[in-house]
């Protein structure tokens, strides 16, 4: 960069905005007054900006933003009660209620019903058991009838 | 932009009264900001809308760690940028169609009206694009330094230095061919 560049480079940002400190702006304004091209540099940059700091480039508020922005607000208010007030709905009434409670009652069904089966079986194998237990009874009591009695004639015959 | 603490503090607290005192003290600066980046009257309503509803939102969560005059800025140039970016209607317009017509460049040197001067920087601004519209808004227009510009855009003092030369090297050749499209 050389020293012209340099110095353009410093007018267009520090110089302008009256960061330099006092040694370097001494240094640039004496730069300037040698050197015709960056004096027409910083003549064009100053034209440039001008029309930025007229007192036309702020313009008035508009009446209506304050009224946009206090219904904005009264409308954020309203919208979260409204959903405070329907999420407190949805969760108390209707319908997220109805599948929680469809649930818990196939779930109270479903634990009935095997309860009961296993009672069920719980009786029937007792059922089953006392029923074994009497039939091997009464056969102990028809084999040793039947050991007495030796059966056919021909069986009679050979034993 | 000066507001009592006590007056943020009640607005903060959601007395109605106390926020339109806040509004009524940055609405200037919100609003001026808004239009300059986005550079359009209804979109910058909107975008300035947003930023007070922002800030009626979030003035309870504000610690006074940073200033009001700071925290503002903030909320207000990553509003206008963020709606400038979405938006194609901001987007950087070339300069060929982007020209200031009707004046001739003796009128100009001549001193130029207030309404031909706020066209020239309805103008430039469109030429640039929205990270660099809004430094230049901040230094040009409002008066911001360098520290304020960084704090409120969220980037470091070079960045700004860097972002305002390239800006102003972009408004040198756009005035230059203005200046040549009107002779």
């Amino acid at each position: 960069m050389n020293r012209c560049e340099h110095f353009k480079e410093a007018i267009l940002t520090d110089y302008i905005d009256g960061r330099l400190d006092k040694k370097a702006a001494d240094l640039l304004e004496g730069h300037l007054l040698d050197c015709g091209d960056c004096r027409a540099f910083f003549k064009q940059v100053k034209e440039t900006l001008s029309p930025f700091h007229q007192n036309s480039s702020q313009q008035p508020v508009p009446p209506q933003l304050w009224e946009a922005v206090r219904q904005g607000i009264e409308g954020r208010q309203q919208g979260f009660l409204e959903s405070l007030f329907n999420g407190l709905k949805g969760w108390l009434v209707f319908p997220r209620l109805v599948p929680v409670l469809a649930t818990l009652v196939i779930m109270l069904l479903a634990g009935g019903v095997s309860l009961n089966t296993i009672q069920v079986n719980r009786a029937q194998e007792r059922e089953q058991g006392e029923y074994l237990a009497s039939l091997i009874g009464s056969a102990g009591t028809s084999l040793s009838a039947e050991s007495n009695n030796l059966g056919t004639p021909i069986e009679q015959y050979f034993l | 932009m000066d507001i009592a603490r006590d007056i943020l503090i009640r607005a903060s607290q959601g007395e109605a009264q106390a926020f339109e005192e806040v509004y009524k003290a940055a609405s200037g600066f919100v609003y001026n900001v808004a239009l300059r980046v986005v550079n359009n009257r209804e979109d910058a309503l909107e975008v300035a809308q947003e930023v007070f509803l922002i800030m009626h939102h979030k003035l309870k969560t504000f610690r006074f760690e940073s200033s009001f005059k700071t925290w503002t800025y903030r909320i207000t140039a990553n509003c206008a940028i963020n709606f400038a970016k979405k938006h194609s209607r901001a987007k950087t317009v070339p300069f060929e169609e982007a020209g200031v017509e009707g004046e001739t460049a003796s009128e100009v040197h001549a001193g130029m009206d207030q309404e031909y001067q706020n066209q020239l920087v309805e103008k430039l601004l469109e030429g640039l694009n929205p990270d660099q519209r809004a430094c230049v808004v901040l230094r040009e227009l409002q008066g911001l330094s360098y520290e304020e510009i960084a704090q409120a855009l969220n980037i470091n003092i070079n960045t700004v230095r860097s972002r305002l030369k390239r800006s102003r090297e972009k408004l040198l050749t756009l005035r230059k061919q203005i200046n040549y499209e009107q002779v």
